[in-house]
């Protein structure tokens, strides 16, 4: 009767549906097609069409660098940009289908899971090629190296360092040209710019909702200790350290001394810089990709302090890779070492103000015209980037357990501080 | 087209007043003030959103491309990001007029078949078209991408409209379906018995009967397929086959840490504004698509 | 009216009269188009969304084998479940009742025909053309303490739109009353129409007040059109996603996570497993399937009497 029509359209659409997973399934092989060293260092430049993915924070950068080497070479690279938040999503969707562009950008942080997910294809013989492979960021390939192979060169370079607005020091009464060089050192400037009483102005500022920007501004101080906020295997949470609590408890302080932008209680990322970046914050961790987008008063640069002095920083930012579905490595690697040349990297990327991914380029021509690019250059080397599977979840997703212990800590009694680094544990330790 | 919106209601409601008579007398606008303020404060409300987003979007702001004074600056970053504000005009246009058109073919066809004709399997289809509201949008879309990669659709927008014409089909269905079984059954058989196949009397007889309908159906699928944000986030690779909404939402966030506030009002203005010029011009038939209504949200 | 035709089956078969098999097959034929597109487009993905449910699927390595109960008692283990459950409960419930009550209210602030109720149904109804993203996306502008026009005040009394659970939960039912209010207005306005205008006359004549009116007369007989409001206002609710994922992304201190953004999370916001995401969209369906055939059952029985 009327069931049987439908039951037969039912199990034609399952044979289907087999059909289609069995065409897609089981997509996690890391090969690709081609060896990208097949055809000498430089890779093939024979006017192929090349896909790159980013997201929309770097496209600035990107489209210089897109720009720049379709200038020079016969291949063209066609950029794709995504919104933030959704850029998993969409790399999600193409992975499982086998339909990842050519080449593609990744957060940092996010880059070991991909790795070992075998998004990226394997580009050790490559890197191992390259004269300079020793003054290649480290932390970014080392996010990138999986059972010892290479699938990640950097793409852009984001540090965490201590910004101060020299104007609003100089009203305060403050050294312009002395950075806090302890974190009560931080804590007493803030304080004594909010004294200030100026409309509109704060002491500091951060994303108290925001999993990623306290990653990346407030490790650097347990680093900045010599201490460190995971096991090497990136499998176990040390968040609930001593030195740990002192970074949580000056925070807490100065959160409740007021000194800190209200907004920032629940800031959760898309403007935790507008404060500073429009002048009404005295001193703040923030990125330095955005050295550019300061005008209008003087800014100092220094590295992220810890409680009893040192500095230290989180080189962030995004690696890129060949992609496990691309046919054309070898022109993929083409614009890849072309990335890592110094045309790319000085003439680009230094030339935008922006940090180089080669310790031999940290001092070039437009480095040198500003101290604070050496400044930001050199702590770059002595920075650390944290790798962990499960980092995403456990610290940048909007309900990551590391934001709840932040909001305890500060916001909150502080009672559950154990019990919250415990819950980070379990997130990572998860396979 | 208020006045029209007007004639509708009216034809039922003037004789059932309930003792309320018209206010003419000048004493009957004194004692009426707090009812003036009382539905104008109301109408503000519903108002002012769109107006301060429009306002906004044209005034200074730090951070935006709107610096000093009044002006379009936020207009002109829309306009230059990327492919170019056209090309991206020009893609929503062709999902949304496909969409529309995929939408209407089907559910006329569909809607006709449920209301006039009995055939195996008709309920269980028609239920299995409402279903469609009940399924999490995000994780039928991982689904359809690898779907539409195995035929060839997958980063094309003929694929999107296919896929955002599905999504309106339980409305458009139901629609049509109570469209046709509104029309007099008398009236398609008399051509039926004048010798006309189903199909002629369905395009000479019946399509005349459900304009309101289609124009429902139409104007419903345009306003969806114009603001869907996560089909084409995931189904469409290439930047100059984006849609609207997708760049907006890019140029928004360009800088880390920083809302580009002024690019996001100005998006918000030239989404919104070619959605409420169709609806005002088709206010009357936008309101019939409601006696039915079943729409997703 | 409305509410019998949304079941389907109720409604009866078209008498058949002429070759019966000819007409069933003709019948086939106009549904062919409305059968590929749901048979290819939504059948066939949903086949594979509880294909994923039932195998280890990881969004960025596709399917890895099958492990059938494990995708559903981690669904329901996730510590956001139950939260996100009683969560999506109370905010279904709040925005049923807001908006039912205000598009009834709205509705017959508005019935009568004169030009300035025109103008305010006018007014009531354009928020309704504009898209859900773009409404949330101008309310997050509206909402912020940057850009937003109640940033001075927000700042004066230190307090935000979106900064306290609670005040993030009123903000975004602002969101969704403002979006909505006038849609369901005119849901209740066709109600009304409805109503036969002589029994208004009668209980006039009966000497019925204003309020006896509408509570025993305009009540009852609005009815199928409640049906249809509550049932299109519950599917909707329990399904709400993009007011949250642009507005609150499920915060402060996880206090807005709805079930589908739940589901958002898991697939692609750290888990990153489908195959959990998939278990929670089929739960999710039968929930609705389930909660609306009660609906629908509990507003007709009377009917059909």
């Amino acid at each position: 009767m009327a069931l049987t029509g439908f039951r037969s359209l039912l199990a034609a659409a399952a044979v289907a549906a087999m059909l289609a997973v069995a065409a897609c399934g089981g997509g996690g092989g890391a090969s690709g097609g081609g060896d990208a060293t097949a055809a000498g260092p430089n890779g093939v430049d024979d006017g192929t069409t090349l896909t790159l993915w980013t997201r929309a924070p770097l496209e600035k950068q990107a489209k210089l660098l897109v720009e720049a080497y379709n200038a020079t070479h016969q291949n063209t690279v066609e950029l794709t940009v995504t919104p933030n938040d959704d850029y998993v999503a969409k790399v999600g969707a193409a992975a499982g289908a086998g339909g990842l562009p050519d080449l593609f950008a990744a957060d940092i942080v996010y880059v070991p899971n991909w790795v070992q997910q075998g998004l990226f294809q394997d580009i050790s013989d490559s890197i191992d090629g390259l004269p300079f492979k020793d003054a290649i960021n480290a932390g970014h390939l080392a996010a990138g190296t999986y059972e010892g192979r290479a699938h990640v060169l950097p793409f852009v370079l984001d540090l965490s360092m201590l910004f101060w607005n020299k104007d609003l020091f100089r009203e305060a009464g403050l050294d312009p040209e002395k950075p806090p060089a302890t974190l009560e050192e931080y804590a007493a400037a803030a304080k004594a710019i909010q004294a200030l009483g100026k409309p509109d102005t704060y002491g500091t500022a951060t994303g108290l909702n925001c999993g990623g920007c306290l990653v990346f501004t407030w490790f650097p101080s347990i680093w900045a200790a010599g201490e460190q906020v995971m096991t090497p295997d990136g499998t176990q949470s040390l968040l609930a350290s001593p030195t740990a609590r002192q970074v949580y408890d000056t925070w807490r302080d100065l959160w409740q001394s007021g000194a800190v932008l209200p907004s920032s209680r629940d800031e959760a990322g898309p403007t935790w810089t507008a404060g500073f970046t429009e002048g009404k914050v005295g001193l703040m961790f923030y990125p330095a990709t955005l050295l550019s987008s300061t005008q209008g008063f003087e800014v100092g640069v220094a590295g992220i302090p810890g409680p009893n002095g040192g500095s230290s920083t989180f080189v962030g930012g995004d690696g890129i890779g060949i992609s496990k579905d691309s046919e054309k490595a070898p022109q993929a690697w083409n614009f890849l070492s072309w990335l890592m040349s110094e045309e790319a990297q000085v003439e680009v990327l230094g030339k935008n103000l922006d940090v180089v991914s080669r310790s031999d380029l940290a001092d070039n021509k437009y480095a040198v015209s500003d101290p604070r690019l050496v400044t930001i250059n050199e702590v770059a080397a002595a920075g650390e980037t944290p790798v962990a599977i499960n980092f995403q979840q456990a610290f940048n997703a909007t309900n990551s357990p590391w934001l709840t212990l932040v909001r305890d800590a500060v916001l909150g009694t502080g009672a559950d501080l154990d019990k919250n680094n415990d819950e980070i544990t379990a997130v990572l330790s998860q396979q | 087209m208020t006045a029209q919106l007007s004639r509708a209601a009216a034809s039922a409601s003037p004789s059932r007043s309930t003792g309320r008579a018209p206010a003419t007398s000048v004493a009957g606008l004194v004692l009426r003030t707090p009812y003036w303020v009382f539905t104008g404060g109301l109408a503000v409300i519903f108002l002012y959103p769109l107006v301060w987003t429009a306002v906004a979007s044209v005034s200074p702001h730090p951070g935006t491309s709107q610096v000093d004074g009044w002006g379009f600056g936020n207009y002109r970053a829309l306009a230059d990001y990327q492919a170019g504000i056209w090309q991206y005009l020009a893609n929503s246009a062709f999902v949304s007029l496909l969409t529309v058109a995929l939408t209407l073919v089907v559910s006329t066809l569909g809607g006709y078949a449920f209301a006039r004709f009995s055939f195996p399997g008709r309920d269980a289809l028609f239920l299995v078209t409402l279903a469609i509201l009940m399924v999490p949008y995000a994780t039928l879309l991982i689904p359809l991408y690898v779907l539409l990669t195995q035929v060839g659709l997958q980063n094309s927008l003929v694929g999107l409209a296919l896929v955002l014409t599905m999504f309106q089909l339980p409305f458009s269905t139901f629609m049509m379906r109570i469209s046709f079984e509104a029309v007099p059954r008398e009236l398609d058989e008399a051509a039926m018995v004048d010798g006309c196949s189903t199909f002629t009397a369905l395009r000479r007889v019946l399509l005349p009967a459900v304009k309101p309908g289609l124009i429902t159906v139409g104007l419903f699928a345009f306003l969806a397929a114009w603001n869907d944000f996560m089909a084409p986030l995931i189904l469409i690779n290439d930047s100059d086959r984006m849609t609207l909404p997708l760049a907006v939402s890019n140029l928004r966030g360009q800088v880390q840490g920083v809302v580009d506030y002024g690019a996001t009002e100005a998006g918000v203005v030239v989404l919104a504004l070619p959605c409420i010029v169709l609806f005002l011009l088709l206010q009357r038939h936008y309101v019939r698509g409601f006696m039915s209504g079943a729409l997703k949200g | 009216m409305t509410s019998s035709t949304l079941t389907g089956p109720a409604a009866p078969a078209a008498p058949v009269r002429h070759r019966p098999v000819g007409r069933a097959l003709q019948g086939w034929l106009y549904a062919t188009p409305t059968a590929a597109f749901v048979g290819v487009l939504f059948v066939l993905p949903l086949l594979l969304v509880m294909l994923m449910s039932a195998s280890r699927w990881p969004l960025l390595s596709g399917y890895q084998g099958w492990n059938l109960p494990a995708n559903y008692s981690r669904a329901v283990s996730n510590r956001f479940f139950v939260d996100s459950v009683v969560f999506t409960v109370k905010y279904t419930v709040l925005a049923t009742v807001l908006l039912i009550a205000l598009g009834l209210g709205l509705a017959l602030l508005v019935q009568e025909s004169t030009r300035w109720k025109g103008l305010l149904r006018t007014a009531f109804l354009v928020p309704s053309a504009l898209g859900l993203a773009s409404a949330s996306l101008l309310f997050y502008v509206l909402y912020s303490p940057f850009a937003g026009p109640f940033a001075p005040i927000m700042e004066r009394m230190g307090a935000t739109f979106l900064g306290t659970p609670d005040a993030a939960l009123w903000s975004t039912l602002f969101l969704i009353v403002w979006r909505y209010a006038g849609f369901y207005m005119l849901l209740m306005l066709v109600g009304l129409q409805a109503v036969p205008a002589d029994v208004y006359e009668a209980a006039r004549i009966d000497g019925a007040g204003r309020w006896q009116t509408f509570r025993h007369i305009t009540l009852p007989l609005l009815r199928p059109t409640l049906a249809l409001c509550t049932v299109l206002c519950v599917t909707g609710s329990l399904l709400a996603f993009e007011q949250f994922y642009i507005l609150t992304k499920g915060g402060p201190d996880n206090s807005t996570i709805s079930v589908v953004q739940l589901i958002y999370t898991v697939a692609f916001q750290g888990q990153n497993d489908l195959g959990v995401a998939a278990a929670l969209s089929v739960l999710v369906l039968g929930v609705l399937v389930l909660v609306n055939v009660l609906q629908i059952r509990a507003f007709s029985r009377p009917e059909e009497r």
